[in-house]
C-alpha cells in the first residue's frame, strides 16, 4: 500500500510538469498585457514599454519559462506583478477562507445528500422519492449565484440572521467563523448535494436488490441497520468517487461563491489575477489546484481500500 | 494503514489548516464607531501611486501621502505642505519653503531632500512633470525646509502641476523610498499624510486598512478637496473590496459597511428606499464617455468617415445605455471638456447637436471612399460602461451601412490590442470604447486623450497640428481669459478633426449610512472631516 502511494505521488510529478508547461504557454499566447493595466489608461506607449521591460515581460518565451521553472524547483512561486508580494504569501492569505468554505460545504453535502439518497432508494417510486429527486433536479439546475442572492436576501437582509459577506478565521471563535460560511456553503453545496443524492440513490438501489440484503431482512434486522450498515457500506465506492470528483466542482463553484459573498479566498484571487493578467499568481494557483486535484484522486483510491476490503493495490 | 489512521490524519490536517498558520486576517469583525468601513470603486491591487496610476491607488495614496499643494473645490491650487513660495520676475526660479513640524509616519521630519527625491520620481512619470523636467536646470535642497526649482524658461502652470489631483500626483515620500526607480514598485509605505497604511493587514483584492497618524499636523484652513486641514475623525478606515455590486448593496443595507463609493445605477433605487442610507452624486466632475477611431487605417483615416459617424451619433442613446433613465445622471456634451468647469466650451459642437442626419452622414461616408470593409470594433464586455457603449455603436454603424466586426472581449485584451498599430485585419483595430474621468478633462494638462500629435498621441494616433497649436497656447496662457480662448479654439479644432468621439457626460452616485457624516462631493473620496456615530 505504502509503495503504491509513493508511486502515485511520483506519478504526479510528470502531470504537474505538463500542467506547468500548458499553463505557461497558454498565458504567453493569450491576449492581454499586465504592463498596460499597470500603466493605467492615460499612460503613453513608451511608459507601457518601460514597465514591460522592468517586469521582464519583453524577454523570449523560453528564457521566461526556464526562469520560472528554475524558481519553482527551488520552491519559489515568484512575485505578483501587481502587488509585489510573494505568490506563496498571497496564496497563504487566501487558503484559509477557501479551505473553510470547502470543508463546510463538503460536510453539509455528506450530512444532507447521503441520507437523502438512501431514503430515496428505500422509498423508490414513492412520493418521497419523487420529492427528493425533484429537489435534486432543482438544486442541480439553479446557478450558484442565484441561490446565493436568494439566501442573502432572505436570511441576511430580511431576517437579519446572518451576515451578507465576509470571512472570520476560526481562531476568532467557532460561531463567528461559521456564521460567515453558512449561506455560502448552502449556495455552493446545492449542486453538489443534488449530484451526491442522485448517485447515492442509484448505488443504493442496486445494492438493495442483492441477495444478502434479502437475507438480512429475513433475519429480522431493522431497516436502519440494513440501509446504513449493510447497504450503504457496499454502495460507498461510487459515492466516494463522486464526492472526490465533486472537489473539482467545488473549486469552480468557489470562484463564483466567493465573489457573491465577498469571501477573500483563492477563487477571487484567481479571477482578479486573470483579469489583470497577473501571470505568476495565475500560474501558482493553477499549479496548486492541479496538485490538490491529483491528491484528492489519490485519497479516493486509498479510501476505496477502507470501504471495500476486497480492493487491494 | 487502517481506516482510523487515515481518518485521524485527515482530521488533523483539516484542523491545522483551519485554525493555524493558514488562516487569513479577519475580514468581517464587529463594527466599531471609530472604524469606517468603505467599499472602494476597485481593488487596491498595488500601492505605489507613481508606478501604478489607477484612480483607486491615487485615492488610497491621498490618505497616506501629502502633497506640496492641493487642488480645492474651485479647482485652484492651495498651499498644503508648503508654507510659502517665491518666483523670480522672469518666472524661471521657484523657491519653496516647507511648513515646520511636518513628520513622516516613522517619526522622521519631512526635509527638502525628501521633497527633491519625490519630485524627481514624480517628474519621470507625470505628463506635466515631464514637461517641467524638460525645462529643468536644477532641482536642489537649499536647506532642511527650503528647496529651489530652476528652469530654463517659465512654466506658468507650476503650482497647478504640484497640486493637481490627476494621477500621478506629486506625493511626498521619504528620500530612501523616493529614490526607487519610477518604473519599479516601492515596498515601503512610510507616508507623510494623515493616515498610516497598515501593511500587515493588507489582503490585496479584499482589504486595506489605514490608521490615523497622531503626529500629522493639519493646516488650519477648512478642508476643501485636497487642500486645507485634513482632520481625521475616525481611528481606522477599512477598505473592503467587493467585486459584486449586489453584495455591496446588501452589505450597506445590513450595516456591514458604512460607505460605498460607486453604487451602480441599477441598484440606486433600492438604496434610496432604505431610510438608513443617504445617496447623492459622488463626483460632480463626472465622466466623459468616448470611443476612439484609428486614424491610421481606412475607413477612419479619412476625416469624412469620422465626421459621418459623429453626425449620426446620438449621445442620448449612449447615456441612457450607461446610466438608465435617471436624467439627473447625464447631459449631452457637444465638446471635450468637463461641463460646469471654467474652461468648458461648446465651440464647434454643432455636429453633435440637434436631430441626427443619417442621410447626410451616409453621403459623407460614401464620399470618404468607404466600400464595405469590416470595421473592427473592440468592446470589453467585463466593463459595464464599455459594453453599453459598444452595443450602441454597433447599432449606429450598422444603420450607417457599415460592416461591423464586433470583437467582444475583456478589458485586459482591449488594453493590449489597442496599442497595436498594425492594420485591423492583422491584429489591429478600427475602434474601441472607453471613458475619461471628468477631473482629467478640465484642461489640456492631464488630458492625454485630447492630444493629436500623431505617433506620440494616445491610441488611435490622431494627427492634428491645429489641436496641438491650441494645447501649446493653453500652456502659455497668462490668465483665465487667454486659457478660455485657447480651449475654445482647441475644442473646435478637435471636433473638426474628430480626435475622438465624445458620447456624453455622465455622473455616478455615492451612498453611505446615515450615521456617517461629513462626506463631500469630489473627484475622489475624501476621508478628512468624515465621522461616524454609534
Amino acid at each position: 500500500m505504502l509503495s503504491y502511494i509513493l508511486r502515485r505521488i511520483l506519478a504526479t510529478l510528470p502531470v504537474m510538469a505538463i500542467v506547468a508547461l500548458f499553463v505557461f504557454s497558454l498565458l504567453y499566447i493569450a491576449p492581454g498585457d499586465p504592463a498596460v493595466v499597470i500603466a493605467g489608461d492615460q499612460a503613453s506607449p513608451e511608459d507601457v514599454e518601460r514597465i514591460r521591460q522592468s517586469l521582464g515581460l519583453d524577454r523570449p518565451f523560453l528564457i521566461q519559462f526556464g526562469d520560472w521553472v528554475w524558481r519553482i524547483l527551488h520552491g519559489d512561486l515568484g512575485t505578483s506583478i501587481f502587488t509585489n508580494l510573494p505568490v506563496s504569501a498571497m496564496i497563504g492569505q487566501r487558503l484559509g477562507p477557501t479551505l473553510s468554505l470547502m470543508t463546510v460545504t463538503l460536510l453539509l453535502t455528506i450530512v444532507v445528500a447521503v441520507p437523502l439518497g438512501v431514503v430515496a432508494a428505500w422509498k423508490a417510486g414513492s412520493l418521497v422519492d419523487r420529492a427528493i429527486m425533484a429537489f435534486a433536479v432543482f438544486g442541480f439546475s439553479l446557478p450558484v449565484f442565484v441561490v446565493g442572492y436568494m439566501l442573502a436576501y432572505i436570511f441576511a437582509l430580511e431576517l437579519e440572521w446572518l451576515p451578507v459577506q465576509g470571512y472570520t478565521p476560526l481562531s476568532e471563535g467557532f460561531w463567528p467563523w461559521l456564521e460567515n460560511l453558512i449561506l455560502p456553503a448552502i449556495a455552493l453545496g446545492c449542486v453538489y448535494i443534488a449530484l451526491v443524492a442522485r448517485i447515492t440513490r442509484a448505488a443504493m438501489l442496486e445494492v438493495l436488490q442483492q441477495d444478502y440484503i434479502r437475507t438480512a431482512r429475513a433475519k429480522g434486522l431493522g431497516q436502519g441497520g440494513i440501509l446504513f450498515i449493510h447497504a450503504l457500506k457496499n454502495a460507498a465506492v461510487p459515492i466516494v468517487t463522486v464526492i472526490g470528483i465533486g472537489i473539482a466542482l467545488l473549486i469552480g463553484g468557489a470562484v463564483v461563491t466567493e465573489s457573491v459573498f465577498a469571501i477573500p479566498g483563492l477563487g477571487r484571487l484567481t479571477v482578479d489575477a486573470i483579469l489583470r493578467r497577473d501571470y505568476p499568481v495565475i500560474q501558482g494557483i493553477v499549479l496548486l489546484f492541479s496538485f490538490v486535484y491529483v491528491l484528492v484522486n489519490l485519497l479516493i483510491d486509498v479510501t476505496y481500500t477502507l470501504v471495500d476490503p476486497r480492493i487491494r493495490y | 494503514m487502517d481506516r482510523r489512521t487515515v481518518l485521524k490524519g485527515l482530521a488533523g490536517a483539516g484542523g491545522l489548516a483551519l485554525t493555524g498558520g493558514l488562516s487569513a486576517p479577519a475580514i468581517a469583525q464587529g463594527a466599531a464607531a471609530r472604524t469606517l468601513r468603505f467599499v472602494p470603486q476597485a481593488n487596491l491591487a498595488n500601492f505605489d501611486p507613481i508606478w501604478g496610476t489607477q484612480y483607486v491607488v491615487r485615492n488610497a495614496a491621498a490618505l497616506v501621502w501629502d502633497t506640496l499643494y492641493g487642488i480645492d473645490a474651485q479647482l485652484q491650487p492651495q498651499r498644503q505642505m508648503v508654507e510659502s513660495e517665491e518666483v523670480t520676475d522672469d518666472g524661471t526660479t521657484w523657491t519653496f519653503k516647507l511648513r515646520s513640524g511636518l513628520k513622516f509616519h516613522d517619526g522622521e521630519p519631512v526635509l527638502s531632500k525628501d521633497v527633491v527625491a519625490s519630485l524627481s520620481r514624480w517628474a519621470a512619470r507625470d505628463p506635466m512633470g515631464l514637461m517641467i523636467k524638460a525645462l529643468q536646470q536644477e532641482l536642489t535642497a537649499v536647506d532642511d525646509r527650503t528647496f529651489k526649482w530652476v528652469l530654463k524658461q517659465p512654466y506658468p502652470k507650476m503650482l497647478y502641476a504640484l497640486a493637481k489631483n490627476n494621477s500621478p500626483c506629486s506625493f511626498i515620500m521619504p528620500e530612501r523610498i523616493a529614490r526607487t526607480d519610477p518604473f519599479k514598485q516601492i515596498t515601503d509605505y512610510v507616508g507623510s499624510g494623515p493616515m498610516k497604511f497598515a501593511k500587515t493587514e493588507w489582503v490585496p483584492g479584499a482589504k486595506a486598512v489605514f490608521e490615523k497618524f497622531a503626529d500629522y499636523v493639519p493646516r488650519q484652513e477648512k478642508a476643501s478637496w485636497l487642500a486645507g486641514g485634513k482632520q481625521i475623525l475616525v481611528d481606522r478606515v477599512e477598505w473592503v473590496v467587493m467585486p459584486d455590486p449586489a453584495t455591496a448593496a446588501a452589505a450597506l443595507q445590513n450595516g456591514e459597511v458604512d460607505w460605498w463609493e460607486s453604487p451602480i445605477a441599477d441598484l440606486v433605487p433600492v438604496l434610496k428606499k432604505n431610510k438608513n442610507i443617504s445617496v447623492d452624486i459622488g463626483d460632480p466632475l463626472g465622466n466623459v464617455g468616448s470611443f476612439r477611431m484609428n486614424h491610421l487605417y481606412p475607413p477612419f483615416n479619412d476625416v469624412r468617415a469620422r465626421r459621418a459617424v459623429l453626425m449620426a451619433l446620438s449621445q442620448e442613446d449612449y447615456m441612457r445605455a450607461i446610466v438608465g433613465d435617471d436624467t439627473a445622471l447625464w447631459k449631452p456634451l457637444p465638446g471635450f471638456f468637463t461641463p460646469d468647469t471654467p474652461l468648458y466650451s461648446e465651440a464647434g459642437g454643432e455636429i453633435l447637436k440637434g436631430k441626427r442626419d443619417f442621410d447626410a452622414a451616409k453621403k459623407l461616408l460614401a464620399e470618404s471612399g468607404y466600400a464595405g470593409q469590416p470595421v473592427t470594433c473592440l468592446v470589453a464586455q467585463d466593463q459595464p460602461i464599455t459594453k453599453a457603449q459598444g452595443d450602441v455603436t454597433a447599432d449606429l454603424l450598422k444603420r450607417l451601412g457599415m460592416n461591423v466586426d464586433f470583437v467582444a472581449t475583456d478589458w485586459g485584451t482591449v488594453g493590449s490590442r489597442r496599442a497595436q498599430k498594425t492594420p485591423p485585419g492583422q491584429g489591429g483595430w478600427a475602434m474601441f470604447h472607453t471613458w475619461h474621468a471628468g477631473a482629467d478633462c478640465i484642461n489640456p494638462a492631464p488630458y492625454t486623450a485630447i492630444r493629436a500629435n500623431g505617433d506620440k498621441a494616445w491610441f488611435g494616433w490622431p494627427n492634428s497640428p491645429g489641436v496641438e497649436k491650441e494645447v501649446t497656447a493653453w500652456f502659455d496662457a497668462k490668465n483665465l481669459d487667454e486659457e478660455k480662448a485657447a480651449v475654445a479654439r482647441l475644442n473646435k479644432a478637435a471636433l473638426e478633426d474628430v480626435v475622438y468621439a465624445p458620447t456624453g457626460f455622465f455622473l455616478s452616485y455615492t451612498a453611505w449610512r446615515k450615521n456617517v457624516s461629513g462626506i463631500t462631493k469630489g473627484p475622489l473620496p475624501f476621508f478628512w472631516g468624515v465621522s461616524k456615530s454609534a
